[in-house]
């Protein structure tokens, strides 16, 4: 801030702006420095004629006196002064707030200076905040040299106008890119918000900064993963303070703590190792670290339920100063029996109360959980698998038995037939419910979602075990290492089940098959699997219920029908007690039942999709490509999921705020972790609260939710994000929205949706740009850009050259293009950040048919699979052209002997070959096998130095697009020439003109016909189908013959039979061709025939011969008459 | 539901056509002038102006009436849309008559832009061909018909069941007919063409 600038700030043009904004912002000082400002304002009255002036006149100040001998000698020293003092007070608050803010450190803003002008919302004091708060600078006064970024809601149109004298060339941003910057914590690019009454000029000229991030920003995002590193550590630190507080109250294990790892197995060994003794001292308070031990965490605790009231009061100080944890409890080492166990009850339980590690733990030892992320290791282990596949005739579906209890009681075979059951915990109040049971306990009735208690009534010695999730995991990997071995066409559906494809397997017998797979899972794993074998993956999914259990069936084709009739339709996938019950009220229980009813009335019962789905599947037909419902969506492994997120509904309790924000911030991680897991980011976030109602006591199972009222409330971003701090904001923030006493939270889960891949973000900049390149006509754009561009253009080849398939086609066919296009800024419509797609026929086919398939199928599928059919035009076109050897004929201008040698010449060999004349230039013959589009440049600027009977043997797609290249108002009389040109070798002799095709090809049979007639005046129909441009409506051939007033239309009597007759037809078949879609174009030739009546008689005969059979037509098709008579002039 | 269906070219052109059919449809009783022009605000629709009802109600017939059509349409179970004016006798006076032809076999993505420009050659050509339309006579009334291909499922749809059996009668004779406009793309074709009485008609 030197003298100099702030003068040159004052003087001049400049000094009007820099007041306008003192006086439009009368809030943006402090009273102090209003104050001096009035004082300033008052004593240059006489030469300062400005707005803020009269402002400062009507303020008063009590130190206006003091100021008056103030030493300035002029304005300019003043405003130094003024401004430094100002950003000396700005320095100072921000050291302070920073000092005291929690959100030290957070300098996202850093380097932007921003000025406010006019009124905004927020209001410039709170901008003024947040740049305080993160690190920005707020400038009071506008200097081109100081501020970065104009924030702005509204312009007035004269500062519209003259754009450049307001802003000095700076970005001009709403307020929101501020409050979106803090929301998302990174500097986000001003782009997007910019100033709409801007935006839209600026729109057209996408700036290069858009596509290359700014720098600053690219600064801040350095800084932001730091912070955000920070942050969680700082969390985890906070996390574990429990924990090692607990420690710290037995000084001798102080050594010990500070080598505990961050995250807690070693740190459960210490707590372990002096269990015992703590048992003994505080024998009735222990701590839930146990939890990060697989398997025991939820652990049911009644017997001290009293005592929890008791110690309730005091829990803080319970968390701080007592009890390390009983750790024995995990039961799956100790090998104790259950009743044992429940003397390690603790008082305080294993809620959120008391742990911090709550959701942590929660997640590691949920079995819903185990299933859900499942499928995203799967995916990594087998990334080849393929997706979704039709079962031909052979399918095999592999179930493994009992899979939870199997793998877990693989390695007790004391309690291999005895009955099993897989639960949380083992608790004499037996309210947890069991997730699976083995055969043996299944005899007993006993199912999964039952209460522990209420399935010991039913077998007394059921034996409960704990998850394994290790050991599931092995199992399930070594499942899927052996059915990818048998087969290479897997469709996993869970860790414990998998459809495989066995058509074309190397194993004649899918029986087999099925044994050896059968052996080796058994042999492998130690666990048992069924399998079963059909025509589809319904079937195939029946005969495994039939096989089960360590069984296998085959129903062969023939046999689906018996199978099927005996079935009970409880027994269908997709049939549950709802539709059961439903279908037994009309009488319906074996599937032999169920198809007597016909599909519509099912339809019409069950609703369209149930219905379709019964008659199908009662018929043993299965149309899923996968498995469509829910519970299986891990199918097909390309299918992303739409939303990530953790919730939590049990165990789930806060005493007050605090609880509940480390609750939330837990829950945030183990989001963000699974958001990375899944390499994808989302914008769109909901918090979801399960609220016990208020008549609700307390759940009969333990720590359940029991009736809660389910209330969410959701927010979206505009940037992507997975980080932990980002989402912790938004969390706090979408908590503070419900008005809930924590108390009564019984759940809580944060949903991420609007999912954007991570990598997408940097896919769609390289498609941007590839597109870009492919795009043939250019785009004007300022000299500087262009050059920028094309060198950013050439270093992206460059980089893009590293990576593989991509690079190469940038460096074989970008490059060139580039080089030889050099006129067109081909970054130009990369630029902005959505993606707009080149029209389609922009498109250079010669270079996307030498994209890798997968590129060429993604730009397919970003144009709806159009691309596809026009590159198989393209070959076709191409296979044309290579059939003729082109000649090039570079003899200076096309002389009569060479125009009339073509088409015999053409029309012998076939030989296909476009002369492209280049006025002076000299000749110049583009070989037509160069794509068109390509040829914008080298194209004649007149369709008369084409050689037109070359022109009318080429591919009717390549003509149009000659064509359409060519100068409009040249065309015709290019045409013209062409057209008088009487082409004696054109084989169309006069036929018949009754053939219904006259309006088949391009262009239409009949003009040729015409062209060859002896009759004048279906000559000059044929020279006005081109004068009209070529095309195939009538009415502008029609058009055109009533424009052109000189040509003569009588006709003479010998021809008239002939010509009435030929254009009789004429209409007639367009007629005919046009009654389905288009009578608008019909009424008109009707109208256009009338009106021509003048010039020759013929025509109103020929209106007059087609009407009845037109009106017939009409009357066929719209049930009337068209309406004729009215227009008869 | 919408959403997924609106994801197919039959779903997108049905939709971009049903929002053009309402607007059309207004613009049409409002050239009709059976309501006072002052019933009618000016609205910008495809970058011309159009007219809309006020009146709420009338508003949400013609909008309730269109929007039920969108599933049928959709499937091309619709062929034609009606707007008739008739009397008190229920003898109509003028029909304007939209042939829709939904492609249903169109597999790629609709181009939203140049379906649009087609339809609004519409707008521009309706108010034109006024000159063609007869001077309805006092104490008119007017009605939404759709002719459906063949009769939708009774329990298909909620939307179905606003729809009732029109109950206007037909002319004896053919009618006349006048295009007014016509369209054919590969998405979507749609022709617009007014229907008068024959000149044969019986006048009662």
């Amino acid at each position: 801030m030197s003298f100099e600038t702030t003068r040159s700030g004052n003087s001049g043009s400049n000094s009007k702006r820099s007041f306008n904004s003192i006086s439009s912002n009368p809030s943006n000082k402090t009273s102090s420095s209003g104050a001096k400002n009035t004082k300033n304002d008052k004593k240059k009255k006489t030469n300062q004629k400005t707005l803020g002036m009269a402002w400062g006149a009507n303020s008063s100040s009590s130190s206006r006196s003091a100021f008056r001998n103030s030493p300035f000698s002029d304005f300019g020293s003043y405003m130094v002064l003024k401004n430094k003092k100002l950003h000396e007070q700005f320095d100072a608050e921000a050291s302070s707030s920073s000092q005291s803010g929690s959100s030290s450190g957070k300098s996202i803003f850093h380097g932007v200076s921003i000025f406010v002008d006019g009124y905004t919302v927020p209001s410039s004091q709170e901008l003024r905040g947040c740049m305080l708060k993160y690190g920005g600078r707020f400038e009071n006064y506008f200097s081109r040299h100081r501020v970065t970024h104009i924030i702005c809601s509204n312009l007035p149109d004269s500062k519209i106008k003259n754009l450049r004298s307001f802003s000095g060339g700076l970005p001009v941003v709403k307020p929101t890119w501020v409050q979106d910057s803090v929301a998302a914590n990174k500097l986000l690019s001003w782009i997007p918000y910019q100033l709409d009454q801007l935006a839209s000029e600026i729109n057209n000229q996408p700036k290069l900064s858009a596509f290359f991030p700014l720098k600053n920003s690219r600064d801040s995002d350095d800084v932001a993963p730091n912070v955000g590193n920070h942050v969680i550590s700082e969390t985890e630190n906070s996390s574990l303070k429990g924990g090692t507080l607990m420690v710290a109250n037995y000084p001798e294990h102080c050594e010990s703590t500070e080598q505990v790892d961050l995250c807690g197995p070693e740190f459960n060994d210490i707590l372990h190792e002096y269990q015992t003794e703590m048992m003994l001292e505080v024998p009735a308070c222990s701590v839930g670290s146990h939890c990060e031990l697989k398997g025991a965490e939820l652990c049911d605790i009644s017997t001290l339920d009293g005592m929890n009231t008791g110690f309730e009061p005091k829990s803080s100080s319970c968390q701080a100063s007592a009890s390390v944890c009983s750790g024995s409890l995990d039961g799956h080492n100790s090998k104790e029996s259950s009743s044992s166990r429940i003397s390690l009850a603790s008082n305080q339980p294993n809620s959120t109360l008391a742990e911090p590690n709550f959701v942590e733990n929660y997640f590691k030892s949920s079995r819903l959980h185990f299933i859900g992320t499942w499928r995203n290791r799967y995916r990594k282990r087998f990334p080849s698998s393929s997706n979704a596949f039709r079962y031909k005739s052979s399918c095999l579906n592999a179930h493994a038995d009992c899979f939870f209890v199997a793998v877990v009681i693989k390695n007790r075979p004391e309690l291999q037939d005895k009955p099993v059951a897989v639960c949380h915990s083992d608790s004499p109040r037996g309210t947890a419910e069991i997730s699976s049971a083995n055969y043996p306990a299944r005899d007993y009735g006993i199912k999964a979602g039952m209460f522990v208690k209420d399935a010991k009534a039913r077998c007394p010695h059921l034996v409960i075990v704990p998850y394994d999730f290790g050991a599931y995991e092995k199992v399930a990997d070594q499942f899927y290492d052996i059915l990818h071995k048998h087969c290479n066409k897997v469709q996993a559906v869970s860790c414990d089940e998998a459809f495989l494809d066995v058509t074309d397997s190397r194993v004649e017998d899918p029986q087999r098959l099925a044994s050896v797979i059968r052996k080796e899972i058994s042999d492998n794993t130690g666990c048992t699997a069924s399998a079963g074998i059909a025509g589809n993956m319904l079937m195939a999914r029946l005969a495994t219920k039939t096989a089960k259990p360590d069984g296998q069936c085959y129903i062969p084709p023939e046999k689906v029908d018996d199978y099927l009739c005996a079935l009970p339709v409880r027994a269908l996938p997709g049939i549950g007690h709802v539709l059961a019950e439903k279908l037994k009220k009309r009488q319906i229980d074996t599937c032999r039942e169920l198809r007597i009813i016909s599909k519509e009335s099912l339809q019409k019962d069950f609703g369209m999709k149930t219905g379709d789905m019964l008659w199908n599947y009662s018929r043993g037909i299965d149309n899923r490509l996968r498995w469509s419902d829910s519970e299986v969506r891990a199918t097909s492994p390309r299918e992303e999921s739409k939303s990530i997120g953790a919730e939590v509904n049990w165990g789930v309790r806060f005493r007050n705020t605090n609880d509940t924000q480390h609750f939330l911030t837990n829950l945030c991680k183990e989001v963000s972790l699974r958001l990375q897991g899944c390499g994808v980011q989302g914008r769109s976030f909901t918090l979801k609260i399960k609220k016990r109602l208020s008549d609700a006591g307390e759940p009969v199972k333990y720590m359940g939710h029991g009736d809660c009222e389910n209330l969410s409330h959701s927010i979206t971003i505009p940037m992507a994000t997975d980080e932990v701090d980002v989402l912790q904001r938004i969390t706090t923030q979408l908590f503070g929205h419900f008005q809930i006493d924590v108390k009564d939270i019984r759940g809580m889960g944060l949903q991420v949706s609007k999912l954007e891949s991570t990598d997408n973000g940097k896919l769609v900049h390289q498609r941007n740009s590839i597109l870009s390149w492919l795009v043939s006509t250019s785009t004007k754009a300022r000299d500087q850009e262009k050059v920028t561009s094309l060198t950013k253009c050439g270093d992206i080849v460059g980089k893009l050259n590293t990576d593989g398939d991509r690079g190469q086609l940038c460096s074989n066919h970008v490059g060139p293009y580039v080089r030889s296009d050099a006129g067109s800024s081909a970054g130009g419509s990369g630029i902005s950040q959505d993606v707009i797609l080149p029209p389609l026929h922009d498109l250079d086919v010669g270079v996307i048919e030498s994209l890798p398939p997968d590129v060429i199928a993604e730009i397919n599928d970003m144009y709806g699979g159009k691309l596809t059919s026009l590159i198989s035009k393209y070959k076709s076109r191409t296979f044309d052209m290579n059939m003729s050897t082109t000649s090039v004929d570079s003899a200076e201008g096309v002389t009569a002997e060479e125009k009339k040698s073509h088409p015999s010449r053409l029309a012998q060999s076939n030989k296909i070959s476009l002369d492209n004349k280049y006025g002076d230039e000299g000749t110049s013959v583009q070989p037509c096998s160069a794509p068109v589009s390509e040829n914008i440049s080298v194209m004649p600027s007149s369709l008369s130095q084409v050689d037109c009977s070359v022109l009318q043997q080429l591919p009717e797609e390549l003509r149009e697009d000659i064509l359409g290249f060519l100068p409009a108002h040249r065309r015709l009389e290019s045409l013209l020439d062409a057209s008088l040109n009487p082409s004696e070798n054109q084989t169309g002799s006069m036929q018949a003109v009754s053939s219904n095709e006259l309006w088949v090809g391009n262009p239409p049979l009949w003009v040729d016909k015409f062209k060859v007639s002896c009759c004048g005046i279906m000559n000059i129909f044929a020279e006005m189908y081109y004068r009209s441009g070529c095309t195939c409506r009538l009415s502008s051939i029609l058009q055109r013959l009533l424009s052109e007033k000189h040509v003569p239309l009588d006709v003479s009597t010998d021809e008239w039979d002939d010509a009435f007759s030929c254009l009789c037809e004429l209409v007639k078949q367009y007629a005919e061709l046009k009654i389905q879609t288009d009578i608008e174009e019909i009424y008109i030739c009707i109208r256009l025939l009338r009106r021509l009546t003048e010039r020759s008689k013929m025509f109103g005969l020929v209106c007059d011969g087609i009407l009845p059979h037109l009106q017939a037509s009409f009357g066929e098709n719209y049930g009337g008459t068209l309406h004729v008579s009215s227009v008869q002039d | 539901m919408d959403r997924k269906d609106n994801q197919t070219p039959q779903g997108e052109s049905a939709r971009i056509l049903v929002e053009f059919l309402e607007v059309a449809i207004t613009s049409i009783v409002f050239l009709k002038g059976i309501y006072p022009s002052g019933a009618f605000e000016r609205r910008r629709y495809m970058n011309l102006v159009v007219h809309k009802a006020r009146h709420p109600e009338l508003n949400e017939y013609i909008h309730s009436a269109v929007n039920g059509l969108l599933p049928f349409i959709q499937k091309g179970m619709v062929e034609r849309v009606a707007v008739i004016f008739f009397k008190d006798d229920k003898v109509p006076i003028e029909r304007f008559v939209f042939k829709l032809n939904v492609n249903q076999s169109y597999g790629a993505k609709v181009e939203q832009a140049a379906l649009e420009f087609s339809l609004r050659s519409f707008l521009i050509k309706l108010p034109v061909s006024e000159p063609m339309t007869k001077v309805l006579p006092c104490k008119c009334r007017w009605e939404i018909t759709a002719y459906f291909r063949s009769l939708p499922q009774t329990s298909t749809s909620q939307d179905s069941e606003m729809w009732i059996p029109t109950d206007t009668k037909q002319w004896q004779q053919l009618p006349v007919i006048m295009p007014i406009r016509s369209m054919s793309s590969e998405p979507l074709g749609l022709q617009l063409y007014l229907e008068h009485a024959s000149l044969s008609e019986p006048n009662p």
